[in-house]
């Protein structure tokens, strides 16, 4: 899978293809769908709990729920990759904020406990750039101000909440609120500007 | 505290999507959501927009003994049966009860409606017919399908009316062990049917595994589901 870092995803058609055969319990498919996407969502579940045990654990878990709930999965409504990061975001969140898990990893002494090593190209502010370049709205979204930028990449990548950001980034929590509207508000007129209607 | 009211419903969804939802109020948005499915299509527009974000986080490939696990919670059963698997996950409590019902109603509506299955002797044998019991989510019996082996129509009965919008229609769709779904035709909500094939039965469904009802705009592109699977069953050969 040493491509998926580029490509983190086969086409969303095919994908689309292979949710319509999960739902109906087709296990080729299923593991299809697994290797095709589980890196990309393993990475996303790892920035936001810190931990490759935890985050495997939610990988695990989001994709029993895959196969349980893929008959729920509506094409009409959102692409196959998005249902899919959305329940390994979604998860990840309740695990950071349930605690059970950080409580779990105290005392583990195996290496795959212990924290991800800091590397550059996962800092939220790389990642953001990292997507807006990709997304070419990089441009368009350098007229926000690098609070706003880092207030959206710390909600988005480390799944904080404004109390948390406001803290991280010592400001006022009206104003990490703010920070992060402005951020969404031009995420939107960006995409909306490059003619993606969502 | 009106939730539904437009701009209020925006600045929940995007702080729900994007996670800053926290407590007792993303548990209550949570409810709207399953309450009033149409609020999901606002927080599906903005996780369309913020998974832009995700696509620059790098891919951590996970260890093979995830997915050794997903198969392990999954699926123990027909792994640990071996070549014998099918076999025992017949015997599966919730599968087990499932075809019984199944096979209950076929023999309970053959016995009313012979017709259906076109079952009237003709000779010393009968004719060997393929036969699907879809299910909904709810796990009730929503639609019985049936064909004759040379058969070339479908005889299709609603066991219980399905909900289709003005401007939708219901699709049957087969589903091949191998090879992407194909269309059967279109189902009433309710009542009966008769839908022609374009070929024998047999050669249209030995080799399909599965049926599956979707709900979907009229028109359109009815080369693959374009909808959820509102009801499935699998599709045997009878006799």
């Amino acid at each position: 899978m040493a491509g998926d870092s580029e490509h983190p995803m086969t086409a969303p058609d095919d994908l689309g293809a292979l949710m319509a055969r999960v739902a109906l319990h087709d296990r080729a498919a299923f593991e299809r769908v697994y290797r095709a996407t589980s890196a990309h969502l393993l990475g996303i579940a790892l920035r936001i709990l810190g931990s490759r045990e935890r985050a495997e654990e939610v990988l695990q878990e989001a994709f029993v729920n895959v196969w349980h709930g893929a008959r729920g999965y509506n094409p009409s409504v959102a692409t196959a990759m998005t249902w899919l990061i959305n329940i390994v975001r979604n998860k990840s969140i309740d695990a950071l904020r349930s605690g059970a898990s950080e409580r779990r990893s105290t005392g583990a002494l195996d290496d795959d406990a212990f924290e991800v090593p800091a590397d550059p190209a996962t800092e939220p502010q790389q990642m953001l750039d990292a997507s807006l370049r990709r997304a070419h709205i990089d441009a368009c979204m350098a007229a926000l101000g690098a609070q706003q930028r880092q207030a959206l990449a710390l909600a988005y990548y480390k799944g904080l909440v404004h109390s948390e950001i406001a803290q991280q980034m010592g400001a006022p929590l009206g104003t990490a609120k703010a920070w992060v509207r402005r951020g969404l508000d031009k995420l939107k007129d960006c995409l909306s500007s490059r003619g993606v209607t969502v | 505290m009106n939730l539904l009211q437009p701009e209020r419903l925006d600045r929940l969804a995007r702080e729900y999507a994007l996670g800053t939802l926290q407590g007792p109020a993303r548990r209550r948005f949570e409810r709207l959501l399953r309450e009033a499915p149409l609020t999901m299509r606002v927080v599906a527009h903005w996780q369309e927009r913020l998974g832009v974000l995700a696509a620059g986080v790098p891919a951590v490939p996970p260890r093979e003994r995830v997915w050794d696990g997903i198969e392990q919670r999954l699926f123990a059963r027909s792994r640990a049966a071996g070549r014998w698997g099918w076999l025992s996950s017949l015997f599966a409590p919730r599968l087990l009860g499932g075809v019984l019902a199944g096979v209950l109603l076929a023999a309970v509506a053959l016995r009313l409606q012979p017709q259906w299955l076109d079952l009237e002797p003709k000779g010393e044998t009968l004719p060997a017919s393929y036969v699907g019991l879809l299910v909904s989510d709810a796990g009730q019996a929503t639609l019985l399908a049936s064909s004759r082996r040379h058969g070339h129509t479908l005889a299709v009965k609603l066991l219980q009316p399905l909900d289709v919008p003005a401007g939708q229609v219901a699709r049957l769709w087969a589903l091949p062990r191998e090879g992407p779904p194909f269309l059967v035709g279109e189902v009433p909500a309710r009542g009966a049917a008769t839908l022609a094939l374009p070929d024998s039965a047999e050669k249209l469904f030995s080799s399909v595994a599965r049926l599956g009802v979707t709900v979907e705009a009229a028109g359109g592109d009815a080369r693959t589901p374009a909808g959820p699977f509102v009801a499935s069953g699998h599709c045997v050969k009878l006799w």
